[in-house]
């Protein structure tokens, strides 16, 4: 009976010590991708024995995954909106943090983009113009106002398809199905679609500042591993891998 | 050049038809011989259903195949019934009697009328085949392919697929088509019985091959036939209803070579008939026999014997007149009556059967 | 209105879409089909198989595929720049070339299956009866495959109605062009309006819903018939 009730014992602090052998699942938005990569790959450098685990999507979708339960222990949001609202319906275990603004570009595979700007859109060898869908993608959002305070998009309408999120969008792109795409400067300056075609970056005045944030859910409120992953955003390292990838951080001007 | 001459040869897996016939070009000509044999086989070349590897079908002077032609069942002049009716499901009686006269181009000899008249099938016309009985399914599928006004009729076992009731029901449609169509029929049966009525001609065939062809009359009542007919071994003759006895319901039947009295069905004298005589339904005597319960008694001389299918038996042909007669005795009956070739015998005939 | 004009406009585009391609696929899957049915080469199997994969490949295969395909750099993209058409990918037929392919065995296969459940006889029957083969087909084996035909055309048009990966992936979305229902409703999930994913997810619930009592109910017994 002793003996059962220790190995009772052994086999539940063993389980706890299994269940705090730390592994995290984040949920982050497309336009993360790379620098993402980058960012979890160093943290890995420094913690050898975690496991982090990252999804790549659209912000709306993990919005409405988050609300469901789904088992993400930290939501990257390429639109601070989204986590906000996690937060005021107390589906966060953290307070929400802002990680960057993100900018969009124009950016093409058969043309010059660097040498395009907002106007060129009009051109009728432009057929089709490929933007994230501003129904529910942030980038979309931001690239329908920077479209009509230029005054482009009636002109251009027609000429519009629409990416489910903003990976999508420069797919349509990269197969040279759309000649032009408005993406995220995150996703242009990555060196796989860097090498394809030149990118021209548009002005932030042209449209609300789309701030990103992130947030510690719910479910991951006493996730030592979250924790400390979400402090190291805020690592030196971390801002510049950031930067590199064309992120504009908190505090900082938009320097381009 | 009114006959059809067809040679096929065909190699299945397991089965082979190796056939060279002339087949007369009138009368009705029955594909006889036990499952297997090769008879629908044989049917299904000269309707261009299937193609041998080799073959030549030359039809009355024209050529449907050979080593350059090739004659698509389509193109061929044929009225083809098969075993179950196959009546068109989605088309009602008058559709699947139209369905081919539509396309005819070949002369009209059996009108579509005609063919409704003949099977009988006039009160059917509006009817789905899923509601006809089998007899009157299989009498539609007949008139169906008479209506294409066919230079030749071939029938793969009409009767098979129906029961005793039903094929009596036909019977009578064949035998009037037997007496009333121009055109040749191949007529494929393993039934004794049927062919017996039917058949003027006979292609006896086993193991894809022909083992006997011959006339009817002459053929059956050979004794060397080499298919097996068991309880059916007997001989057809050709004869006219004589006299009718209206007093005792009999009527007779004159053939070549005598007279024998049978039950009176109400064929008019002077009516061709055919009459069929099984060889377990004969016995001999040498001296004429006492006045018996049999009726039909006739002289005759015994021709040739064969042994018959048990060891026990004999088949014994008699010659009566111009005709033949074929009985099945024991060998030891035989043998104390000293039964011989040249003995003057008395045939006494137990049963005949008339077929119109 | 109980649903928005953005979602009547998608409603009204799925049916044309599935409407145009059950008709393509009748006379496109017909002699297909039909081949199936009664061919002995050896090429049956792989055509066959062929035919059958979109019933096992995910849509997002299919629909990477198609992009690639239809893109300037892909074969049909170079067949339609030498036509001088529009290129495919973002319109309406762009989505009907996707769909007859994504659509193909639900169409194939009932009809096959008609056409085997046939068997020679007819055949060899309208030969006797001088019907040429092509007259045979259409006279014969056409009408007696009904009920199959009857199978395959609401199964295709249903199937159509139901895709959603590959649009999704091929279409871009255009309202009124490339907008069918299913994206209508994924579009209002993401945007989180729940309520208008609701009206429209309901339509498509009782229309599947009917399509396939019609299907069952019309349904011949299988028994009857000889």
């Amino acid at each position: 009976m002793k003996l059962l009730k220790t190995l009772l014992v052994a086999g539940a602090v063993f389980a706890t010590g299994l269940a705090h052998a730390e592994k995290i699942t984040i949920a982050a938005a497309a336009d993360l991708k790379f620098a993402m990569d980058e960012i979890v790959s160093n943290f890995r450098k420094g913690n050898p024995t975690d496991e982090i685990e990252v999804i790549y999507g659209s912000s709306g979708k993990f919005h409405t995954q988050v609300q469901q339960g789904a088992p993400y222990d930290l939501f990257f949001s390429a639109d601070i909106g989204f986590p906000r609202e996690l937060a005021k319906a107390g589906l966060a275990g953290s307070e929400v943090k802002p990680y960057a603004f993100g900018r969009i570009v124009l950016w093409s595979q058969s043309l010059d983009a660097s040498k395009l700007t907002l106007d060129s859109l009009t051109d009728p060898k432009i057929a089709r113009i490929a933007i994230a869908n501003p129904k529910h993608a942030p980038y979309g959002k931001r690239a329908e106002e920077a479209l009509r305070s230029s005054k482009l998009w009636e002109k251009i309408e027609p000429k519009l398809v629409y990416g489910e999120n903003i990976a999508h969008t420069a797919q349509f792109v990269q197969t040279g199905n759309a000649q032009v795409g408005i993406i995220a400067l995150a996703l242009a300056v990555n060196p796989e679609l860097a090498s394809k075609g030149g990118y021209y970056l548009i002005p932030d005045n042209l449209h609300a500042p789309l701030e990103q944030g992130f947030v510690i859910t719910k479910r991951a409120e006493g996730n030592a591993l979250a924790r400390r992953f979400a402090a190291y955003m805020g690592d030196k390292t971390t801002r510049a891998v950031m930067t590199r990838y064309g992120f504009v951080l908190p505090g900082e001007v938009a320097g381009k | 050049m009114d006959s059809i001459n067809a040679r096929f040869k065909l190699d299945w897996p397991g089965f082979t038809l190796d056939v060279d016939l002339a087949l007369p070009g009138h009368g009705v000509t029955a594909l006889f011989g036990h499952s297997g044999s090769g008879k629908t086989t044989l049917l299904r070349c000269l309707a261009g259903l299937e193609r041998p590897s080799h073959g030549r079908l030359e039809f009355k002077g024209k050529i449907w195949q050979d080593d350059q032609t090739w004659l698509p069942t389509h193109q061929r002049p044929i009225g083809y019934v098969f075993q179950e009716a196959s009546l068109f499901t989605h088309l009602n009686v008058l559709g699947n009697l139209n369905f081919g006269l539509k396309r005819s181009t070949t002369a009209q000899r059996v009108g579509l009328d005609q063919a409704i008249e003949l099977l009988g099938i006039g009160h059917l016309l509006d009817r789905k085949p899923d509601t006809l009985s089998g007899g009157e399914r299989q009498r539609v599928g007949i008139a169906r392919a008479l209506a294409v006004g066919p230079e030749i009729l071939l029938m793969d076992e009409p009767l098979a697929a129906l029961d005793l009731k039903r094929k009596q029901e036909i019977l009578p449609y064949l035998e009037r088509l037997h007496d009333e169509l121009a055109i040749p029929v191949i007529y494929v049966s393993h039934s004794p019985d049927e062919v017996a009525r039917l058949a003027d001609h006979i292609v006896a065939m086993d193991g894809g091959r022909v083992v006997a062809d011959g006339p009817l009359v002459e053929t059956l009542a050979r004794l060397d036939l080499p298919i097996r007919l068991g309880e059916d071994v007997g001989v057809v003759l050709d004869a006219t209803v004589g006299a009718v006895d209206t007093e005792w319901h009999l009527a007779r039947v004159d053939f070549a070579g005598g007279s024998l009295w049978t039950r009176d069905r109400g064929v008019p004298t002077g009516k061709h008939v055919r009459v069929r005589v099984l060889a377990r339904d004969v016995s001999l005597a040498v001296h004429h026999p006492e006045p018996s319960s049999i009726q039909n008694v006739l002289d005759g001389t015994v021709e040739s014997m064969a042994a018959d299918d048990h060891p026990g038996l004999l088949l014994v042909r008699v010659q009566i007149g111009d005709s033949q007669l074929v009985a099945r005795l024991t060998r030891r009956s035989a043998a104390q009556l000293g039964i011989a070739p040249g003995l003057p015998v008395s045939v006494q005939i137990k049963s005949v059967a008339l077929m119109e | 209105m109980f649903l928005t004009d953005g979602d009547l406009q998608a409603i009204w585009l799925t049916v044309r879409l599935a409407g145009i391609v059950t008709a393509i696929l009748f006379v496109l899957g017909t002699p297909i089909a039909w081949w199936l049915a009664r061919t002995r080469s050896k090429w049956k199997g792989p055509i066959g198989a062929v035919v059958a994969l979109p019933l096992v490949l995910p849509p997002s295969v299919l629909g990477f595929y198609l992009l690639l395909a239809m893109g300037p750099h892909g074969p049909v993209g170079q067949f339609t720049a030498w036509l001088g058409v529009q290129p495919l990918p973002f319109t309406f037929w762009g989505l009907v070339l996707a769909s007859v392919f994504y659509s193909f065995p639900f169409m194939v296969q009932p009809v096959q299956n008609a056409f085997e459940a046939i068997g020679e006889r007819p055949l060899e029957v309208a030969a006797t009866l001088r019907a040429s083969p092509l007259d045979t087909f259409f006279t014969v084996a056409l009408p007696l495959a009904r009920p199959g035909f009857l199978t395959a055309g609401i199964l295709t048009f249903a199937h159509t109605v139901g895709e959603f990966g590959v649009v999704l992936m091929i279409g871009g979305n255009i309202p009124g062009v490339t907008r069918v229902a299913s994206v209508q409703i994924y579009d209002h999930v993401e945007a989180l309006e729940y309520m208008d994913a609701h009206r429209l997810a309901g339509v498509m619930l009782v229309f599947s819903f009917l399509v396939l009592l019609a299907l069952y109910a019309w349904r011949p017994n299988p028994k009857k018939g000889s």
